[in-house]
């Protein structure tokens, strides 16, 4: 297809409109967190700053216990993901080699929890966290954070599983590996790019949660993962807009990088359980 | 206590072990061509999932609609349970508030979807033309999916700050307004605000689902169309949009229903204020349990919604789950 060199114009600029558009909150933030707080409190308003105030990332570190919440938002993420796939990396491959009964209806389930409102299971979680002395630690907000990727990584490592030739652990059983031997030395390698991307796609859910983290971490500053204490911030009688972008920024660098890798998978995983 | 629970997590994890030494004297002999052992192999690589989900999913779950059921403030589980009532329900649909709330919700749905739709529509359309750096406009397009909610709020925040915000800069530069617009004072401007950071939020889903759609359109179709004469309206009407119906269906309900649970986006930016203007019933439903602690109410609110969201599943589950068995 040929187009005009007037078309080709036209769709290059508003590819370049398009993207400017939906980019500016995150340029915005990024610009705000290095300007001067003077200049942020007058008219107008800084695109550029002319002397980038780089040191704010480490006073917005320093300040406050943002390298503790991001270290709890983090352990958070590695024991909600290292728990659910444990469990999930199992069901989804029975799910996907094994006529199971009642496999249908679980397959259901697993789907229907994926919509579950998180203000519904905030209630008798907290009711039974409470009761078992789990109110505080990051061991509630592991349990909670499991409850929505186990649903939603069994049914895209089941996705994965099914694209796995069967052939290959049948050749592998006969040549003397139990099918548990054939799970872990065959089929996991081959399904690895999937498991990795699964286990990013759960750091990315961990990440992002609020309800859970805001509910069950409320004693004290040191145990809030990251979206929590950053929320905080703008009830400071003080608003220092450049250091809350700062530390909105660090918040968000993880995820921005951990997209970066997943981008070409994302199709895949967002549409797990959606599409086929 | 705390470290008695999560040993039992780590135990779950790791059960399999054990089993494999067990069945491993009679899997010497394990060929496919004994289903029987099979199926035993099937439903305990399941086991741990069934047990993690039954006691942080289906347990929790069924202890919800337990309390919704009893006229609790703060529940504790066994200690004397009341006797089940409707007490709760009574009162849910004859305050005014819920209404309000099932009022804020619909036209946020409503609103948030559309605006969702034409925007993804519009750049999946970008994305499907054929153009140098076309994979990092892709990248860029999507980038909002992966910011934190959190952080998306904050940057909205200051962006529409009422003093200082680049927002009122904007309008007041260019004279659109005389002064700058306080937007989280008043109803109508916070519930603006909380639909942009949705939009935001939301569109990338729908631009990567629909450029998935567009991208399994043969060209040949367009090629007869084109021959034919169609027009590029007509294309889209007759050609796009029906190619792209199996899309358009989860993706429209997925995106309902993710508006319709969401919480952290109108908690942190405007806490269901100012007067209740932005309170849904996912922040109806928090509120109840956590400031006010009528957990028994709460979880009645959230009963409910989950009823709706299960209505609302049923259509996609119908379409959706049916052919992957």
């Amino acid at each position: 297809m040929h187009r005009s060199p007037l078309h080709s114009a036209m769709l290059y600029l508003t590819v370049i409109v398009v993207c400017a558009i939906v980019m500016f909150p995150i340029y915005w933030m990024f610009t705000s967190s290095l300007a001067p707080t003077s200049q942020l409190k007058q008219f107008p308003p800084v695109f550029w700053p002319a002397e980038p105030n780089w040191i704010v990332y480490w006073e917005s570190i320093t300040e406050r216990p943002l390298l503790r919440w991001l270290t709890n938002s983090s352990l958070a993420a590695a024991g909600a993901v290292a728990l659910s796939l444990s469990v999930s990396v199992l069901a989804a491959y029975s799910l996907s080699r094994f006529r199971v009964r009642g496999g249908h209806e679980l397959g259901l389930f697993i789907l229907v929890s994926k919509m579950l409102p998180a203000t519904l299971l905030v209630i008798p979680l907290f009711v039974i966290f409470r009761q078992i002395g789990l109110i505080g630690s990051l061991w509630s907000i592991v349990l909670a954070h499991a409850t929505l990727i186990v649903p939603f990584s069994t049914w895209m490592l089941k996705g994965y599983f099914d694209t796995i030739p069967t052939e290959l652990e049948q050749a592998a059983m006969i040549d003397g590996c139990t099918p548990l031997g054939a799970l872990w030395r065959v089929v996991l390698p081959a399904a690895a790019p999937g498991i990795a991307a699964t286990a990013l796609y759960g750091v990315v859910l961990s990440w992002g949660d609020y309800a859970f983290a805001r509910t069950f971490l409320t004693s004290a500053q040191n145990s809030w993962t990251a979206n929590v204490g950053i929320a905080t911030l703008k009830g400071e009688h003080f608003t220092a807009w450049n250091e809350i972008m700062a530390a909105a920024m660090l918040t968000a660098i993880p995820i921005i990088i951990i997209y970066l890798f997943l981008e070409r998978y994302l199709v895949g995983g967002l549409t797990s359980g959606a599409v086929k | 206590m705390a470290r008695q629970t999560a040993d039992i997590g780590i135990a779950r994890g790791s059960s399999p072990p054990p089993v494999a030494s067990i069945y491993r004297s009679r899997w010497f002999d394990f060929n496919l061509s004994r289903p029987g052992n099979q199926h035993k192999l099937g439903y305990i690589l399941l086991l741990p999932a069934l047990l993690l989900i039954a006691a942080i999913i289906a347990y929790p779950l069924i202890l919800s609609i337990d309390l919704s059921l009893q006229d609790v403030k703060i529940a504790r589980i066994g200690s004397g349970d009341q006797p089940w009532t409707l007490v709760n329900y009574q009162r849910l649909f004859a305050s005014a508030e819920f209404w309000h709330s099932c009022w804020v919700t619909i036209r946020l749905v409503l609103l948030v979807t559309t605006s969702c739709f034409i925007i993804g529509m519009g750049t999946a359309l970008l994305l499907n033309q054929v153009f140098k750096g076309r994979k990092l406009a892709r990248l860029l397009i999507a980038i909002p999916w992966a910011i934190p909610e959190v952080v998306a709020v904050i940057g909205f925040w200051w962006i529409f700050d009422s003093s200082f915000g680049v927002v009122n800069w904007t309008l007041v530069t260019l004279g659109i307004v005389e002064r700058p617009i306080a937007w989280f004072s008043s109803g109508a401007g916070a519930f603006f605000v909380v639909t942009v950071v949705m939009v935001w939020k939301g569109y990338p889903f729908v631009s990567i689902m629909l450029l998935a759609g567009l991208q399994s359109i043969p060209e040949e179709f367009y090629e007869a169309a084109r021959v034919d004469g169609a027009t590029a309206w007509q294309r889209f009407l007759n050609i796009t949009l029906p190619c792209l119906s199996p899309v358009l269906g989860p993706t429209l309900v997925l995106v309902m229903l993710w508006v319709f649970r969401d919480f952290s986006v109108i908690y942190v930016l405007t806490q269901g204020g100012p007067i209740n203007a932005t309170e849904t019933l996912g922040i109806m439903t928090y509120e109840q349990a956590f400031s006010f602690f009528k957990m028994g109410y709460a979880a009645a609110i959230g009963v409910v919604t989950l009823v709706i969201c299960a209505v609302a599943a049923r259509f996609m589950v119908r379409r959706v789950a049916q052919p992957l068995y």
